[in-house]
């Protein structure tokens, strides 16, 4: 739905880094170095980012039941 | 006891140290107290005026829980031991309000808070994205709060290791040994084996010698010794929450020792 706050496991707040790694990819950018350069180092925290898919637009046209 | 500094970034709000002559109830003592025992601001109550945002209002209220404030330690005190006991007042509880409309992607600096000093840590942090005609309004309650009652208190990561002590025997196949283990730790000099005593503290993978070597490089821990690991995630800095960890288990050990004389 829209990036976590915070990392599921170990608490590391992560969500305003979303935007910079999402611009990252976007221009063809390696996942590995861009999650390297942004300090996310433990595998937690890399999967929050590595699975996640933005879908609030989609979901915020329908109306809340 | 001895404290011997490591390393400290502040731009990645890390530091690492290393405790001599302590023992593992201390060193547990310590990270315990660091975790739970530190106090942080952290949002508690949230009001809703207005919200017809795709998301419900106890989801926005969980994402502002988490936002982490920076933290004024000297003027806020926690709301049970407040003069107002816990009704919440300037001394115990700060008010910021929220207020927005779409098309808009709503951030965590778009809090107004009255004290300059508590504020968001990472203010572009998304909250929610407003679609066109959707409006936010919204007020909330920060207050200090301790790890132990909600993680969104807790100011970091605190972690140790035991010291590592590598004995490096007759090694035949030093080539294979420092292949399996973590880049830089052991080196190869003349076909000997030799530690990167630095390398060694940043990896926790470097046990695998110990299985390739065939018993010619041991391991041990020494129980006296840890590698201390502080990650802050930003409302105090690592210092300050070693030091806060200190004073409090001082504070407890005070409160312990008191009720014994009065038994």
């Amino acid at each position: 739905m829209i990036i976590p706050i915070r990392c599921f496991s170990c608490g590391k707040p992560i969500a305003h880094l979303w935007e910079q790694y999402k611009e990252g990819v976007a221009k063809g950018g390696n996942r590995k170095e861009l999650l390297d350069k942004l300090g996310l180092e433990r595998y937690c925290c890399r999967a929050v980012f590595l699975g996640h898919i933005d879908l609030i637009e989609t979901a915020a046209q329908f109306k809340k039941v | 006891m001895e404290i011997q500094l490591l390393s400290s970034d502040k731009k990645k709000n890390k530091m690492s140290f290393i405790l001599k002559g302590a023992d593992p109830a201390f060193a547990n003592a310590i990270r315990r107290c660091a975790i739970e025992e530190v106090q942080t601001m952290a949002i508690d109550d949230v009001e809703f005026r207005k919200n017809s945002s795709a998301f419900y209002d106890e989801m926005i209220a969980h994402r502002l829980g988490l936002v982490t404030l920076t933290t004024d330690l000297k003027t806020y005190n926690l709301p049970e031991n407040c003069k107002c006991n816990g009704e919440g007042c300037a001394r115990c509880s700060l008010k910021m309000t929220l207020k927005s409309s779409g098309p808009w992607q709503v951030y965590a600096s778009e809090l107004k808070s009255k004290d300059p000093k508590v504020k968001p840590v990472f203010g572009d942090t998304p909250i929610v994205k407003l679609l066109k005609g959707q409006k936010l309004e919204l007020e909330v309650t920060a207050v200090l709060g301790k790890g132990k009652s909600h993680m969104k208190w807790s100011p970091g990561l605190v972690y140790y290791k035991y010291m590592p002590e590598v004995k490096i025997g007759e090694v035949k196949n030093a080539e294979e040994i420092a292949k399996a283990c973590p880049p830089g730790v052991f080196e190869v000099k003349e076909g000997k084996l030799f530690v990167n005593k630095d390398e060694l503290l940043k990896h926790d993978l470097a046990g695998m010698a110990e299985k390739v070597s065939g018993g010619a490089v041991t391991i041990e821990e020494n129980p006296e010794e840890f590698v201390f690991c502080v990650e802050s995630w930003g409302q105090l800095d690592c210092k300050e929450i070693i030091e806060q960890a200190a004073q409090e288990f001082e504070s407890q050990l005070e409160e312990f020792g008191k009720l014994i004389k009065e038994k």
